[in-house]
């Protein structure tokens, strides 16, 4: 790979990383304050869940009613913090990705835009492929390309387990 | 003064004309700054002084930004009073207290709003302060410029919020009106402020002790009576400066950006003769530094005028009128004689029963002339007062009337007293 592709691949990771971090961060934030002076009450997946369309509508729709749900609120936010924090530092790159993609399945299926039309929670008009779907090919690039390798903390974490094994062999050599 | 129907029709024409584009509410001040948000819940209040003022603040209270835990009163009667509005708000009892610092010690509180009587505004603010606690605090600032210097340093020291409740300050209004038309140079170069605040009754309020063992006097009033007329005694007051002049000085001190240097005044206790200390007529003139005066009168005997700022520049005269409306006239332009003043029958309001703090002026008559906008409404103001102080506390938002905007304000009304008590011209 030429510098500008691993580069720019790299780039894509980060700033997916970022928009995970973020939407994870918020989400625990909350109930909070925003910075223009205003409260934010506790995010919740509830209204999100039982609007859920597509053929695993009815899973959503159990989870929405279902008692936990506010440990799921909590775990799929510190999900998405965590698999930006993976993806933006290059620490366990293939994992945080792997999670990432899993994530926006999730994301993808719950809601599959089939009527094509402009929803009111929704920047244009999508049909089939939406924001959703694009950034989980985005990753599905990422994931492949094994982009840790190129730069971040994976590579550090590669060095330091080539150097012990060296050691391990040089002892047991010896 | 006061201007005819037809011609305030034209003034609220002309200010709604010039402020055609100005975002009134983007001006009050919050910036949206590049940061995410700050987990927390709404701020634990705890109210001190629930009396007139005290309730119309607490039944401003959201309860998204502020949750009340406590009230603290030395009278029960407000209690109770003050339980009626949080049943009216619907929103959780609150426990009762009599005693600031128990409250302070029993509560986990993060913040106090507080309405007592002048003269403890200093001890109890700089209790709360010390104690770590926010505060919200009714205007004046306090009753001496001593005690408003030890409020203002207690609060550099502990790095607590200390807010002084002005409602113009958030009154949507008179921030279109600063940014329109002061601001934007539109009327020209200001060198005289007219401020009025003209009623005719009895300040002093009748009432009977809420038990007949209330004893008055282990809060420091030898009486029951001093107690719900405070505002008559200059132990207690400072009058008809501090509870008018106050809130009409600071919105001209904001609008003139500068403060008093200098203020003469006269005044005396003319029609009351009732045993009242504090004068029942006022006239001051204060002097800026930058060339302009503000000429503020209150009388106790006449309320033709009502009440009223007037900002008169080289190229147009802008009036705010009891909070509520905007006036604006153009020197030489539109009609002959558009800044000229007709005489018209004479309205005269009530005095208020409650503090002349404008939350509480339920009572106000209300005769004349309409909000320019539903967002000039003063339980408007009261509620962003409140909801600003909150998320001052919890993101930093700047605040509005800030210990120093609200000292400059408050020495220039005490020493207009002292002026008025000497017949002398005082250095602020």
């Amino acid at each position: 790979m030429s510098g500008a592709q691993q580069v720019l691949l790299v780039a894509l990771r980060t700033l997916i990383g970022w928009h995970f971090l973020y939407e994870g961060y918020f989400k625990l934030a909350t109930p909070g304050w925003g910075a223009d002076g205003q409260p934010l009450s506790a995010w919740s997946s509830a209204g999100y869940l039982r609007g859920a369309t597509g053929p695993f509508a009815s899973v959503f729709h159990a989870v929405a009613a279902s008692p936990w749900l506010g440990s799921t609120d909590i775990i799929v936010a510190a999900a998405l913090a965590a698999v930006g924090i993976g993806l933006m530092l290059g620490l366990f790159t293939q994992i945080a990705s792997a999670g990432g993609i899993a994530l926006l399945t999730l994301f993808y299926v719950s809601s599959i835009p089939l009527d094509g039309l402009p929803g009111p929670r929704l920047e244009g008009a999508y049909l089939i492929v939406n924001k959703n779907l694009v950034e989980l090919a985005a990753l599905a690039v990422v994931f492949t390309f094994r982009t840790g390798r190129i730069a971040g903390l994976d590579q550090l974490r590669a060095r330091s387990t080539a150097r012990q094994s060296a050691v391990r062999s040089t002892g047991a050599a010896a | 003064m006061t201007i005819t129907p037809e011609k305030a029709a034209e003034g609220r024409r002309n200010f709604l004309k010039i402020l055609a584009g100005t975002p009134a509410l983007a001006a009050l001040g919050v910036t949206a700054a590049m940061k995410g948000p700050v987990r927390g819940g709404p701020v634990r209040v705890g109210f001190i002084g629930v009396g007139g003022q005290g309730r119309a603040l607490l039944s401003n209270v959201d309860p998204a930004f502020a949750d009340v835990r406590a009230l603290c009163d030395i009278n029960p009667t407000s209690l109770a009073r003050a339980d009626e509005v949080l049943v009216r708000n619907k929103v959780a009892a609150a426990r009762h207290y009599a005693d600031f610092r128990e409250m302070l010690q029993k509560e986990d509180l993060e913040a106090v709003i507080m309405a007592p009587p002048l003269w403890a505004h200093a001890d109890l603010t700089v209790g709360c302060l010390e104690a770590g606690k926010h505060v919200l605090c009714e205007k004046m600032m306090a009753g001496s410029v001593a005690d408003c210097e030890r409020m203002r340093e207690t609060a550099r020291r502990t790095g607590k919020v200390l807010e002084i409740g002005y409602q113009r300050n958030y009154n949507a209004m008179y921030h279109a009106a600063y940014d329109g038309i002061i601001k934007s140079g539109a009327i020209g170069d200001v060198y005289h402020v007219r401020l009025a605040w003209h009623r005719n009754g009895n300040w002093r309020r009748q009432g009977t002790p809420p038990s007949p063992d209330f004893d008055a006097s282990k809060w420091g009033y030898p009486t029951f009576e001093h107690l719900i007329n405070w505002r008559l005694y200059w132990k207690y007051s400072q009058g008809l400066m501090a509870e008018l002049c106050s809130h009409q000085l600071n919105a001209a001190n904001w609008f003139l950006g500068s403060k008093p240097e200098a203020v003469h005044a006269t005044g005396g206790v003319l029609r009351f003769k009732d045993g009242r200390e504090v004068f029942d007529h006022v006239y001051a003139t204060f002097e800026y530094p930058t060339g302009q005066t503000a000429v503020f009168s209150s009388v106790e005997s006449n309320a033709f005028d009502d009440y009223y700022e007037m900002f008169m520049g080289t190229k147009g005269t802008l009036i705010l009128r009891r909070e509520i409306e905007a006036l604006y006239f153009e020197e030489g332009g539109g009609e002959a004689g558009a800044t000229s003043i007709t005489v018209a029958p004479q309205t005269a309001g009530p005095v208020a029963l409650s503090s002349e703090t404008q939350a509480a002026n339920t009572n106000q008559q209300m005769a004349q002339g309409s909000p320019v906008s539903p967002l000039f409404d003063r339980p408007r103001s009261t509620r962003l007062q409140i909801q600003r102080f909150c998320s001052a506390i919890r993101v930093g938002t700047p605040l509005a009337c800030g210990p120093d905007k609200a000292f400059d304000s408050a020495t220039a009304c005490i020493r207009a007293n002292d002026a008025a008590k000497q017949k002398a011209r005082l250095p602020v």
